[in-house]
C-alpha cells in the first residue's frame, strides 16, 4: 500500500491531501495547516484509551471488595458462568486475533483508531471472570493483553500520524513556495 | 528515537510478543498452581484416610492411649500444623496439642460449614469441599482437610462399646499441612516464568534487529553514503553493494541518473562554449 512517504511533491499527487482540497491558494493552504493540526490532536485518541483501559482495570481490581458476592436473584437470571477454560481460551484467542489485525493495519498505515471496542471486549472479559469467581487469578493475564492491545494501537496511530504529518508538512512546503515564487525549496 | 526505521520496526514486534508470552505465562502459571494445590488437596485427603484407617482398630477397641499416641506423633511430624478428632457434637477428643483436648469446634467455622450449613448435615463432600485455606498465628498457610469417620458395622456390633446404627458419622479428623514449601515451588515458578518472558524479549529484539540491521538497516546506510558520494561525482564507474538485491537495483538505478545527468551538464556546457564562441565569432 502506498503511503504518504512514499508520494513526491509533484501537482498531481497532492490531490490525496489536503493540498487537493477545493478553492486556491490561501484556501488549500489553509485546508493544509488544520490537517496538520488535526493529525497533531489524534494520538491523544490513543493516550486516552490506555488511561481509561488502566482505570477499567483499576475498578475491576477493586470491584470484588465492593461487590463480594452476586445477588443469588442475578445469578439465577443469568445461570451457571462458563468454565475458566473456556474464558481463557476466549481470551487468548481474542489477544491473538486483536494483535495480528492491529499488526496487519499498522502495514497499511491506518488513520482510525480502533481502541474503544476493544475497551468494550475487555469490560467484557473483567465481567465474566468476575462472575466465574476467578478475577483475581486471572486478573494480570487481562491486564496484559489489555496494555498490549492498547499500547501498539497508540503506536499504531502515533506513527500513521507522524507520517501523514511529514507528508503534509512537505505539501504546505511546496505550496507556499509557489505562492512565493523565488523562494521555498 | 521512536521516529526511527529500527524504533518502527522494533517496538511493535517487541510489543506484540511479550504481551502475548505474558499473556499466555499468566495463564499457564494459573494452569500449573490451580493443578498443584489440586494435588495437595488430594494427597492430604489420601494422608488423612490413611490416618483414619490406621486408627480404626484402635478406635474399635476404645484404646484411648494408642490413638492419643499416635495422634502426638502424627502432629511432631514436620509440615504438620494441626491433628485432631473431635466427636459428632464437635467437641475435640484427640489434639497433638493438648490445649484443644475438650474445646467446643464452632459449626459456622470455614471447614465445618460446608456440611453444617443446611438443616441436616451432608455426609459426603467432594475433596476440594473438604479443603479450606487459613492462615495460623504465625501467617503461615495451611491447607486442611476434614475426613469423616463413617459408623462402620464393627462400630455398631462390636462388645466392647458400640454406636447406635442410625448414626452415620461418627467423628470427623482435621489435619492443617503447611502450605510454605508449595508457596515456595510457586514463587519459584513465577520468577523463573518472568526469566522466561524477559529471555523471550530480549531474543525477539535482538533477533528482528539484527535481521533488520543485515538486510535492511546496513544496506540503506550505505546507499545513503553511496548516493552522497561516489554516485554524485557522475562518471559512472563506481559501483554499489549493499548486500540486498533491491538496495542494490536502486543504487544501481542513481548510478544510471547521475551519470547520464553528468553526461547532460557536460554537454550543456560544451554547447554553451561553442554559443559564446560563435558570439565571439560574430561579433568580430
Amino acid at each position: 500500500m502506498e503511503t504518504g512517504q512514499q508520494k513526491g511533491l509533484e501537482g498531481p499527487e497532492l490531490t490525496n491531501s489536503a493540498a487537493g482540497s477545493e478553492g486556491e491558494g490561501g484556501g488549500r493552504l489553509e485546508a493544509c495547516s488544520l490537517r496538520i493540526k488535526g493529525l497533531r490532536g489524534r494520538p491523544v485518541q490513543g493516550a486516552l484509551g490506555v488511561v481509561l483501559f488502566v482505570l477499567l482495570s483499576l475498578l475491576a481490581l477493586r470491584v470484588e471488595a465492593l461487590f463480594p458476592v452476586i445477588p443469588a436473584g442475578l445469578r439465577r437470571l443469568l445461570g451457571a458462568s462458563p468454565s475458566t477454560d473456556l474464558i481463557n481460551i476466549a481470551l487468548v484467542v481474542y489477544s491473538f486475533s486483536a494483535l495480528i489485525l492491529i499488526l496487519s493495519r499498522m502495514m497499511g498505515g491506518d488513520l482510525r483508531y480502533r481502541g474503544w471496542v476493544h475497551l468494550g471486549y475487555m469490560g467484557g472479559f473483567f465481567l465474566f471472570y468476575l462472575y466465574a469467581g476467578a478475577l483475581k487469578e486471572n486478573f494480570w493475564a487481562i491486564f496484559a493483553a489489555g496494555i498490549t492491545i492498547f499500547a501498539l494501537e497508540y503506536f499504531n496511530l502515533w506513527t500513521a500520524c507522524q507520517e501523514e504529518i511529514r507528508r503534509e508538512e512537505k505539501v504546505l512546503r511546496f505550496l507556499s513556495a509557489q505562492e512565493k515564487p523565488g523562494e521555498g525549496d | 528515537m521512536l521516529r526511527t526505521l529500527a524504533a518502527k520496526a522494533v517496538v511493535p514486534v517487541a510489543l506484540t510478543v511479550t504481551g502475548f508470552v505474558v499473556v499466555c505465562c499468566s495463564l499457564l502459571y494459573g494452569y500449573i498452581r490451580a493443578d498443584m494445590v489440586s494435588t495437595a488437596v488430594r494427597q492430604e485427603i489420601g494422608l488423612a484416610d490413611t490416618i483414619v484407617k490406621s486408627t480404626r482398630y484402635a478406635m474399635l477397641k476404645a484404646d484411648r492411649e494408642t490413638l492419643r499416641q499416635t495422634i502426638n506423633d502424627i502432629g511432631s511430624q514436620q509440615g504438620v500444623e494441626h491433628v485432631r478428632v473431635f466427636n459428632k457434637k464437635g467437641l475435640v477428643m484427640f489434639s497433638a496439642d493438648p490445649r484443644e483436648i475438650g474445646a467446643l469446634v464452632d459449626k459456622e467455622t470455614e471447614g465445618c460449614s460446608e456440611c453444617h450449613s443446611g438443616e441436616t448435615p451432608a455426609l459426603r463432600l467432594g475433596p476440594m469441599e473438604q479443603a479450606r485455606n487459613f492462615h495460623n498465628a504465625r501467617g503461615e498457610e495451611v491447607l486442611a482437610i476434614t475426613a469423616p469417620i463413617y459408623n462402620e458395622a464393627g462400630c455398631a456390633e462390636a462388645s466392647c462399646h458400640f454406636h447406635p446404627e442410625g448414626n452415620r458419622v461418627l467423628g470427623t479428623l482435621d489435619i492443617g499441612l503447611s502450605q510454605h514449601e508449595l508457596r515456595g515451588n510457586l514463587l519459584n515458578l513465577r520468577s523463573r516464568m518472568v526469566i522466561f518472558c524477559a529471555m523471550v524479549l530480549v531474543l525477539t529484539v535482538g533477533g528482528v534487529l539484527a535481521l533488520l540491521l543485515r538486510n535492511v538497516f546496513l544496506p540503506l546506510y550505505r546507499l545513503r553514503g553511496y548516493v552522497r558520494s561516489a554516485a554524485l561525482d557522475g562518471s559512472g564507474e563506481h559501483f554499489f553493494s549493499g548486500g540486498a538485491e533491491e538496495v542494490e537495483e536502486i543504487g544501481g538505478h542513481v548510478r544510471d541518473l547521475s551519470a547520464s545527468l553528468f553526461r547532460a551538464r557536460e554537454e550543456l556546457v560544451a554547447a554553451r562554449q561553442r554559443i559564446a564562441a560563435l558570439e565571439k565569432r560574430l561579433g568580430e
